[in-house]
């Protein structure tokens, strides 16, 4: 934890312990490839990640840098996951102008589909065939990522708080704006969606 | 695949714990950039409201030890001086001519449409004699 710091006894009279540069420098390489990682499974552009990434951190340091190292974690996943949340509203005003635009120039073969839908795996998936234990580490781990892309954006969301980032129920809830059972729910159908996909490619964990 | 959700999560987190060990060079030089980017912008302690700082830092000076030295307490005297001086003035000060005459017009049993009326001007002036 970033938060081991100075000792309360060597800081100055006042009493809440504020995160110094050196503390919130040390937050920032601890968390910052798993950050980039999360934004990268939602917005599945590494630019695009990056920016996030970048303004999520700028937003800590510039208006939450005062709290005590120990809040930092929480404060930044909230930040994140609302840059996140920031980037698809964006995308859904652009895709609101651009999609009736360019269904005039053509059909448009993909439409606007239940995200569950996505989860099907083409049988004739060139990973189809068993024995998962030839692949690379490197290659399950490529389609690990791809089915957490493929995941409903609140359901990768509460997946990679609660297990990722190892946040409880309670604090993952609030970062998302839901219910405790919501969270649980959404981890519990993402859990099982992956399951069957990576069963589904013949991946055993 | 029937192992239980905790246990799937534990796995599939190893290998992503795995994967961000991985990261090409080219995206940890850009995160580096991106945190330093972000640290430049760090201040000891956040500008609070201007109002609030002021009032703190006053209260902080008049509370300090050294406050009540000798050239403070006659600064402060001075001040406090001055400022009876500008009250007293203020009160006693010839007062303005014009509200007095305003008020004199107003009250007055003759009606302020007198004064418009020429021929009372002419009988002001044929009055004296």
């Amino acid at each position: 934890m970033p938060c081991g710091g100075q000792p309360a006894a060597t800081r100055t009279k006042k009493a809440s312990p504020l995160a110094t540069q050196k503390e919130l420098s040390d937050f920032f390489i601890e968390v910052e490839r798993r950050a980039y990682k999360q934004a990268l499974y939602a917005v599945r552009d590494d630019h695009q990640a990056l920016d996030i990434v970048q303004d999520a951190m700028l937003k800590l340091t510039e208006k939450y840098a005062s709290r005590p190292p120990a809040e930092l974690p929480l404060v930044f996943q909230r930040i994140l996951q609302n840059t996140i949340r920031d980037f698809y509203r964006r995308q859904k005003v652009r895709a609101l102008w651009t999609t009736p635009i360019s269904s005039l120039f053509g059909p448009d073969a993909e439409g606007d589909s239940d995200p569950l839908e996505t989860l099907e795996v083409q049988d004739d998936s060139k990973f189809s065939e068993p024995p998962a234990e030839q692949l690379e580490r490197s290659q399950v781990l490529a389609l690990i990522e791809k089915a957490l892309q493929q995941l409903p954006a609140r359901q990768r969301q509460a997946f990679l708080l609660r297990y990722w980032e190892e946040l409880d129920v309670a604090a993952a809830a609030k970062i998302m704006g839901c219910s405790e059972g919501s969270v649980k729910t959404h981890c519990s159908r993402a859990a099982h969606a992956l399951a069957t996909i990576l069963e589904k490619q013949g991946i055993k964990l | 695949m029937n192992l239980p959700e905790h246990e799937l999560a534990r796995k599939l987190v190893q290998h992503l714990d795995q994967g961000v060990d991985r990261l090409g060079p080219g995206v940890r030089e850009r995160l580096v950039t991106a945190r330093n980017a972000a640290l430049s912008k760090y201040r000891e302690q956040p500008a609070p409201v201007l109002g609030l700082a002021w009032a703190g830092q006053a209260a902080a000076r008049i509370t300090e030890p050294g406050f009540y030295d000798a050239r403070n307490l006659i600064a402060v005297a001075a001040l406090v001086l001055a400022l009876v001086g500008v009250g007293y003035w203020q009160i006693s000060a010839p007062g303005n001519d014009v509200a007095d005459i305003d008020t004199n017009l107003l009250t007055d049993e003759l009606p302020v449409s007198a004064y418009l009326d020429k021929g009372f001007d002419s009988w002001l002036k044929r009055s004296p004699r």
